[in-house]
C-alpha cells in the first residue's frame, strides 16, 4: 500500500488545490441563523409533507425530471378536453336501444291483457303495474314517452 | 512527575469535556432549545458545507444541500441514540443527501466553483508543485482548479466521497468507514480505484516534464 500512496503523492499533492476553494467571505456568519430560521418555518411546512408525502415526492419528482412533468401536464390537459367533450355530447345516442326497449314493453303489455299473477289479497290492498289499466296515457304526463315511467295503481278494499 | 500530573489533567480537560459538552447541547436539542442546535450548527457548518461542495462542485446545490442536512437532522434528531459520535451521524445525513441528489440530477452538472483563497498562490509546495508537474508551466491555477473538479465530477458517487474526504479533508479510513457504512477494507480499494481514475483523468497535469 505504502508503494501506491508513494505513486499517487503528486495528485495527493495536488488535491490539496481543492482546500484552498472557499465561499464566499462572511459566508457562515449567516449560516446557522438561516438554518434555525428555516427550522422555526418549517414547522407548517413540515405538517404538509407529513401530511401529503406523496405529493411531496410529486413535486420532487416534477423537479428532477421536467420530461416526467410536462408529461403529466399533457396527460392532465388530455383529461380535461375529454371531459369537455364527453360533456357537451347529446343524451340521444343511447337512445336506438331505449326505445327498442320501450317496444318491447309496448308488445309485452299489450300481450297481457290482465295483471299478471296478483298476490292473494290478504291486507285489503291490491297493487297492479300492469300498464294496460292505466287511464292516462304516459305520453300526456311528459309530452313524450318515458320507458322508465310505470303506472302504478292503488286499489284499497274496505275490511 | 508530581508537577507534571496535574498540568497534563488540565491538558486534557477540554478534550475530555468536549464530547460531554457535545453530549450536553444535544440532548437540549432533542428537547427542542433551538439555542443548543444552533451551536452545532455553528461547531460543523463549515465541514458539512465543504464535504457537499467537494461532491457536487457547486456553491449554490452546497449551500442548499449543506441546510437541508441540518433541517433533517434537526428532525431525526430524536432518534438520535449516541451509538456513533454526533459528528458521524451529522455527516452521514449530510452525504446520503448528496448522493440521492447527485443520481436524481445525473448528466446535469453545472460547476459553480468558489475561488481560491489568497493563500493559494502563497504556498511554496502547491505553486512548486504545479509549475513542476504541469505542461502549461503558464496555467493559471483557475483552469487547474476547473480540470481537477472536472475530473472528480467524472468519478462515481462512493469513489468521489472517498477521496474528498480521504484526500481532501483529510479524514482517517476508519471515520470514513463509519460515514460511508462500509468497511476499511473497501474504503481503501475505493480509494486505490479513484486515484487511478483521477490520474488517468489529470495525466497531462502530473506528468512531469
Amino acid at each position: 500500500m505504502n508503494e501506491n500512496e508513494q505513486d499517487f503523492g503528486t495528485l495527493q499533492q495536488f488535491l490539496k488545490l481543492k482546500r484552498h476553494e472557499m465561499p464566499p467571505p462572511g459566508y457562515f456568519n449567516n449560516f446557522s441563523g438561516e438554518v434555525i430560521a428555516r427550522i422555526r418555518d418549517g414547522g407548517k411546512a413540515g405538517e404538509f409533507s407529513a401530511e401529503a408525502p406523496w405529493l411531496l415526492k410529486l413535486l420532487q419528482l416534477f423537479e428532477f425530471k421536467p420530461a416526467f412533468a410536462g408529461a403529466f401536464a399533457s396527460a392532465l390537459f388530455l383529461l380535461l378536453v375529454f371531459g369537455f367533450v364527453f360533456a357537451d355530447r347529446p343524451e340521444s345516442s343511447p337512445q336506438p336501444l331505449l326505445q327498442a326497449s320501450v317496444a318491447q314493453s309496448n308488445s309485452f303489455a299489450a300481450s297481457t291483457p290482465v295483471a299478471l299473477a296478483q298476490p292473494a289479497d290478504t291486507t285489503g290492498i291490491t297493487v297492479t303495474t300492469n300498464p294496460a289499466t292505466s287511464l292516462q296515457p304516459v305520453a300526456s304526463l311528459f309530452n313524450s314517452q318515458n320507458p322508465f315511467a310505470q303506472q302504478v295503481s292503488f286499489t284499497t278494499t274496505g275490511n | 512527575m508530581i508537577m507534571a500530573e496535574p498540568a497534563e489533567r488540565t491538558d486534557q480537560e477540554p478534550a475530555a469535556d468536549a464530547p460531554t459538552a457535545e453530549m450536553d447541547l444535544v440532548r437540549r436539542a432533542q428537547r427542542g432549545d433551538l439555542k443548543a442546535y444552533d451551536e452545532l450548527v455553528q461547531r460543523y457548518q463549515e465541514r458539512i458545507y465543504a464535504t457537499v461542495y467537494h461532491m457536487t462542485s457547486n456553491h449554490e446545490d452546497a449551500n442548499d444541500l449543506a441546510q437541508d442536512s441540518f433541517i433533517k437532522a434537526y428532525q431525526a434528531l430524536k432518534s438520535f441514540k449516541g451509538g456513533s459520535s454526533f459528528y458521524t451521524w451529522l455527516y452521514r445525513i449530510a452525504v446520503n443527501k448528496t448522493i440521492n441528489f447527485l443520481k436524481q440530477r445525473k448528466n446535469r452538472t453545472h460547476m459553480s466553483l468558489n475561488d481560491l483563497d489568497f493563500n493559494t498562490e502563497n504556498n511554496p509546495d502547491l505553486v512548486a508543485l504545479i509549475s513542476e508537474n504541469t505542461p502549461r508551466r503558464d496555467a493559471g491555477l483557475k483552469e487547474l482548479q476547473e480540470k481537477l473538479n472536472a475530473a472528480l465530477l467524472k468519478l462515481s458517487e462512493p469513489h468521489r466521497l472517498v477521496v474528498v474526504l480521504h484526500d481532501v479533508q483529510g479524514q482517517s479510513h476508519e471515520e470514513i468507514a463509519e460515514i460511508m457504512d462500509c468497511n476499511i477494507g473497501t474504503v481503501r480499494s475505493r480509494l486505490f480505484y479513484a486515484r487511478q481514475q483521477l490520474q488517468s483523468l489529470l495525466t497531462d497535469y502530473l506528468k512531469p516534464t
